[in-house]
């Protein structure tokens, strides 16, 4: 589950999941969400897949959305569906969507970059886990 | 819920408040911040002084820890932010200090056109500019350029569009560092970042960025406007963007590779964002020849937007763009850094100012004022809101001994995009605009809402504080007629 939350002139994304796997693969969504106008107009047929390490879980968040945001500015990819898996410090994931179409996918916001400030990943008394993200438009 | 910044504000004078040293332990210097007694009550809303005293904590800080008076919550820096370290003594260079987007700035196009005459065309015009302009998320721009010559492109400046004709050499003369910042070094930009900003050459982007068509609609300086060649009722063409994707990817880059800084060279910071490197360190090295490539581009960029924007005007009017009168009054960036000497504590030194949303207001008889600007001072251009109005001041001697040579920027948000969109919606914004004769266009949904007039501050307010703060001189006044965004 993941909603945007203000930051004067940028956007905060907080997701909250049961687990990690779950969270990664939501802020991958939620990212995508913030680039288009609809992700319900992105159809998963084509499949990337993406290796990180990192031993400090907020940088591999961190590192893992700025994965995704070159995949869309470089490479001009755009994904609806995100199966994530990690292992102490390493991300496998496998990434679902296709090429990046003006004709098909109304662009939302122009994302510059994910931020540091205000970064946060933390498991919650329950068990479940709460990450806090902000974006530069 | 934002927090609102509860630590120390102490008035020093009319337009200066002080957040001082000893406020949080590790500040090095006092952080201050321009402001009138107004704008200091919206201010002190959310966390952006904070900031100014984080900043303080950089090695090597000179003076004071600074911010203008449309300061806003940032990340790392505040927006408006300026500081100025000394690498001598192992001061840091910052790619948080000088922003994502590397030479956002702006540059205001003169025409010879009056109001009278645009009127009657304008909706024609704004919808050809917009048809013409690249703008938002995904756009590509017509001019297609491959890796090898963006490479020439961060090392030449706009020098190397000029010589395709796509601009004249006047317009070189008319842009900060002539559109060149030396010691830009094209090799320590990451294929990444070429690859991002390849096909972004003269396009607008989104966010704050925008293509406007204004009025001179009233005039402060009179001697001054002549100067810069600006009369009452003159229509103008204000474009403010930036270095696109390349200058991003350049920032991210960077802050991910100085994020062992800290450990290596032995400081602390108390926020990830504000990662920095010495000056002089290898590490610092490289980000500076990269910031300078970026910055390059980013001049390039506008002057590619300037272009189009010409090429419309002149078959709008039928007309040369020559014969219209549409010469470049100036380019200046408002998030840089800069190796500027300056004179602090009685001594001159060679220092690196940080510019985060502040702009370079160098005073009359300043060596790198243009020569034709050289007895007035250099034109500072503040773009504020696509409602109420932008401005051109001109760099004063005050900014020399107060803010290493720097202004403020624009308005300043006030309000966060989700609020602001609740406030009223794209369409309502819209008609509000054209019932004050301003015709907007926007590519996005919330386009339009985000950036509507209530979610800034009132730039009159803020060009009011830095005028009496003598940083820089109010020139002339413009209020928009056309918006264009992405």
């Amino acid at each position: 589950m993941y909603e945007l939350f203000e930051h004067t002139a940028d956007l905060g994304l907080r997701i909250h999941a049961p687990d990690l796997n779950t969270l990664f693969a939501e802020a991958g969504q939620a990212l995508f969400a913030v680039l288009l106008e609809d992700l319900a107009t992105v159809r998963p047929d084509k499949s990337r897949t993406f290796c990180l390490a990192n031993e400090d879980r907020e940088l591999l968040l961190f590192d893992w959305l700025r994965t995704l945001l070159l995949a869309f500015d470089e490479d001009h990819w755009v994904f609806c569906r995100f199966d994530v898996h990690i292992d102490r410090s390493t991300l496998q994931a496998t990434a679902w969507g296709e090429p990046f179409d003006l004709q098909q996918h109304r662009p939302g916001r122009e994302v510059k970059a994910i931020t540091y400030h205000g970064l946060q990943l933390r498991q919650q008394p329950d068990g479940s886990w709460l990450a806090e993200v902000i974006v530069d438009i | 819920m934002k927090a609102a910044y509860s630590g120390p504000l102490e008035r020093v004078d009319e337009t200066r408040w002080r957040i001082p040293r000893d406020y949080k332990p590790g500040m090095r210097v006092d952080g201050i911040i321009f402001a009138s007694e107004t704008l200091i009550e919206s201010i002190r809303a959310d966390m952006a002084p904070e900031q100014v005293a984080n900043v303080a904590f950089l090695p090597g800080i000179q003076m004071a820890s600074l911010a203008m008076p449309d300061i806003h919550w940032g990340y790392g820096f505040c927006i408006g932010g300026v500081c100025a370290t000394d690498p001598a003594i192992g001061g840091v260079i910052s790619p948080g200090g000088v922003g994502y987007d590397i030479n956002c700035g702006v540059r205001l196009v003169k025409t010879n056109l009056t109001y009278t005459e645009v009127q009657p065309r304008l909706r024609e015009l704004v919808r050809r500019l917009f048809q013409t302009i690249p703008a938002g998320v995904g756009r590509g721009g017509k001019y297609r350029f491959d890796p090898q010559e963006t490479r020439r492109l961060m090392a030449e400046g706009p020098r190397f569009v000029i010589e395709r004709d796509l601009g004249t050499p006047e317009d070189l003369l008319h842009t900060e560092a002539h559109g060149r910042i030396e010691g830009a070094d094209p090799d320590a930009v990451s294929d990444h970042a070429v690859q991002r900003g390849s096909q972004q050459c003269g396009t607008l982007g989104s966010g704050n960025h925008f293509l406007e068509v204004q009025v001179v609609d009233a005039i402060f300086d009179e001697v001054v406007a002549k100067a810069f060649g600006l009369e009452l009722n003159q229509v103008c063409v204000m474009i403010h963007s930036g270095s696109r994707g390349l200058g991003y990817q350049v920032c991210d880059d960077f802050l991910a590779l100085f994020r062992g800084m800290p450990g290596k060279y032995g400081f602390t910071l108390p926020d990830r964002q504000l990662a920095c490197a010495p000056a002089d360190s290898p590490e610092g090295r490289r980000y500076i020849a990269a910031m300078r490539a970026a910055a390059n581009f980013g001049f390039c960029n506008r002057q590619l937007l300037m272009h189009q924007a010409r090429e419309v005007f002149a078959e709008v009017f039928g007309r040369s763009w020559r014969d219209l009168g549409m010469d470049l009054l100036y380019d200046v960036a408002h998030n840089i850094a800069k190796l500027e000497e300056h004179t602090i504590d009685g001594q001159r030194k060679q220092v690196w100012v940080h510019r985060k949303g502040a702009t370079r207001a160098f005073p009359a008889g300043h060596p790198e004022v243009p020569e034709a600007f050289r007895s007035v001072g250099q034109p500072v251009i503040i773009p504020g809101d696509m409602g109420r109005a932008s401005w051109v001041l001109v760099g004063s001697a005050g900014s020399m001994h107060k803010s290493f040579g720097s202004t403020c920027h624009g308005a300043g948000r006030a309000l966060s995009r989700t609020a602001a969109k609740a406030v009223a919606s794209d369409r309502v914004v819209e008609k509000q605009l054209e019932a004050k004769g301003v015709i907007a266009m926007a590519t996005s949904r919330g386009g339009l809402a985000e950036e509507q007039p209530q979610a800034y501050k009132n730039v009159d307010e803020v060009v009011e504080v830095v005028h009496r703060a003598d940083l820089s001189r109010k020139v002339a006044r413009l209020r928009p007629i056309g918006v264009i965004k992405g």
